[in-house]
């Protein structure tokens, strides 16, 4: 295996001729019989479509049909869009479909702390490595994790109102009162995962024009101005990669957190469409959570639709 | 210039108090651990008298999570080893081999990753109904692979796509056929990124908890995170005890983070940048 790298090293250094040759090993041109060196390619990008197909293609297919029968003594037959309408009626569903607008207006505080921070450890300030390690440590940790430490930190008993009571401020039952209890929650998210939108923005800045900040920086330009006129417009790219990956992120990585913070209450305060889902399940109504799964389906489909814009961009060509 | 250093400075005041605020609730959790039952309702915030590390044996033995431990590490390791196996060789086929159909398997393997698993949790446990493996841990970990296979081939045919065609070359000319290549060439050329891809999907393995939920039913069967979350209704008055399971598992992330942390964020980040 040693070996095998070192004389790879060595090819690379060799090997940086341009101009490629078209070569016997370059596969097919036409017509030529099944060999082995033919059906290789396809063996191994095979196995990947399987698995893709069976467990992710396939579901998604037989959930949007699912949603179309109905549940209980309707299991199996058609309902048309009677699981639809039952969901417009369905109290839960319209706290969650409330709740994805509350979520969403959370989006731009989390870019916008990544952001600033990010910036702030780019432009070095004292103690910058430090920050980036400690600041993304949550993010490695499970929504469990974090969510059971949370639990015990805003409990209506716990040391935060203790603390708050020390300063004569009267403590709040954070997680169980309707109007605090998903802010709350949301909170808990930033502070867990605005480390990773953090990183993400020093890749970006890793790629920026630096003689053009020196040269803003030579000119006079002061914190703010560099900020607008050269970070910024430079990081255009990154910053809506960051959108989009925070969004996808609160609407689909929030389960853990809710289901250990507030499962989804008081009352349906804190619903969220996959909590809703897998409540649904539990409940042995699969056909009605079918068709919840669409309705988020529909809305990361949206914002996927974009992020495969993104990426697509970021990979130079395939 | 001076100014500057002076804002440099006063900005490094806010960061400080913020770095506080991530690390002080994971220190307070640890503080809490190791008071007793009895210290912990009398005093919340204060620094512990005791190092009661009795609550961490009663969590371990009590609650089983050496049982949830090894399950999890199976798990992981397992699924770990297939995405990076199925990923490189996909990633290898697909930036270096030209064949037919190659841009819709790399669009169709994009697009899965579009579909969050909360949307297809209904059919996928009739699926695993179906063929046998609802509750096992081959279902489970196939369900893992499913889901982080997308990201992870994307992450190796980027890598490898920056990997000159003459090296590929000169492997043939020494007289291996394409997965010889792929086995003695471009396995050993992606480590970095194999590394990052492992570690980044083993904690992804580790730490979730809605697939694992879903999947597995039976006690006996429960991976380190279910485990955690039915500690609390095991103690629902000994916060310490609960506490101390808890940061059970914090313990080897840590650990994996403070080695890791390099090859995570170039995990994360991919993707974000144009290469």
């Amino acid at each position: 295996m040693s070996t095998d790298t070192t004389s790879t090293r060595s090819l690379v250094l060799e090997g940086q001729a341009p101009g490629r040759r078209r070569r016997a090993t370059d596969i097919p041109l036409r017509r030529k019989p099944w060999t082995a060196e033919r059906i290789a390619p396809y063996a191994m990008v095979l196995p990947v479509i399987v698995v893709l197909v069976v467990f992710r293609l396939y579901p998604l297919l037989l959930g949007i049909n699912f949603s179309f029968t109905g549940d209980k003594e309707l299991n199996g037959q058609f309902v048309g869009l009677g699981n639809y309408l039952t969901l417009l009626g369905d109290e839960r569903f319209q706290a969650s479909a409330r709740n994805v607008l509350i979520v969403l207006l959370f989006v731009p505080i989390q870019v916008l702390v990544a952001g600033l921070l990010a910036t702030f450890i780019f432009l070095k300030v004292p103690g910058h490595r430090f920050y980036r390690s400690v600041y993304f440590l949550p993010v490695v940790l499970s929504p469990i994790i974090i969510g059971a430490i949370f639990n015990i930190i805003l409990a209506a008993d716990g040391p935060l109102n203790q603390a708050l009571g020390v300063v004569r401020i009267p403590g709040v039952d954070w997680l169980g009162l309707p109007g605090t209890a998903l802010p709350t929650v949301l909170m808990v998210h930033i502070w867990a995962t605005f480390g990773m939108a953090l990183v993400i923005f020093l890749a970006g800045f890793a790629t920026l024009d630096a003689e053009l900040l020196d040269a803003a920086r030579i000119d006079g330009a002061n914190l703010r101005q560099q900020i607008v006129h050269v970070i910024i417009p430079g990081l255009s790219q990154t910053i809506q990669f960051v959108f989009v990956t925070t969004t996808i992120g609160m609407l689909t990585g929030l389960f853990g957190l809710l289901y250990t913070m507030t499962a989804g209450g008081p009352g349906a305060a804190s619903y969220l469409p996959e909590f809703y889902i897998w409540k649904l399940i539990g409940e042995a109504r699969p056909a009605l959570a079918s068709a919840a799964s669409v309705f988020l389906l529909l809305i990361v489909l949206v914002i996927g639709l974009i992020q495969i814009r993104v990426l697509r961009r970021a990979t130079k060509e395939i | 210039m001076r100014t500057e250093r002076v804002t440099r400075w006063v900005i490094a005041v806010p960061m400080m108090v913020l770095a506080i605020a991530t690390i002080y609730p994971m220190l307070y959790a640890l503080n809490v651990s190791l008071k007793t039952r009895r210290d912990y309702v009398l005093d919340r915030l204060g620094i512990t008298q005791t190092f009661n590390v009795q609550n961490f044996i009663d969590a371990w033995t009590q609650a089983d999570m050496g049982r949830y431990f090894l399950n999890t590490i199976v798990i992981t390791v397992v699924s770990v080893a297939l995405l990076l196996v199925l990923s490189s060789m996909c990633g290898y086929a697909l930036s270096h081999l030209t064949f037919r159909g190659s841009k819709i398997a790399f669009l169709v393997i994009l697009s899965m990753m579009m579909i969050p698993f909360q949307v297809i949790m209904v059919p996928t446990i009739k699926v695993l109904s179906d063929i046998g493996l609802i509750n096992t841990f081959p279902g489970l970990i196939a369900v893992y692979v499913a889901q982080f296979l997308p990201f992870t081939v994307y992450f190796m045919t980027a890598y490898y796509s920056g990997v000159p065609k003459e090296l590929t070359e000169a492997g043939r000319v020494d007289g291996n056929g394409l997965f010889g290549v792929w086995w003695r060439i471009m396995v050993p050329v992606g480590r970095p990124a194999l590394i990052s891809m492992g570690i980044l999907n083993a904690l992804f393995v580790w730490n979730d908890i809605l697939i694992a939920l879903l999947i597995m039913q039976s006690p006996s069967n429960r991976t380190v995170m279910i485990g955690v979350s039915a500690l609390r209704g095991q103690y629902p008055d000994n916060v310490p005890t609960y506490v101390a399971g808890v940061m059970l598992t914090v313990l080897p992330i840590v650990l994996v983070y403070l080695i890791f942390q390099r090859q995570i964020t170039a995990g994360v980040t991919a993707g974000s940048t144009k290469g």
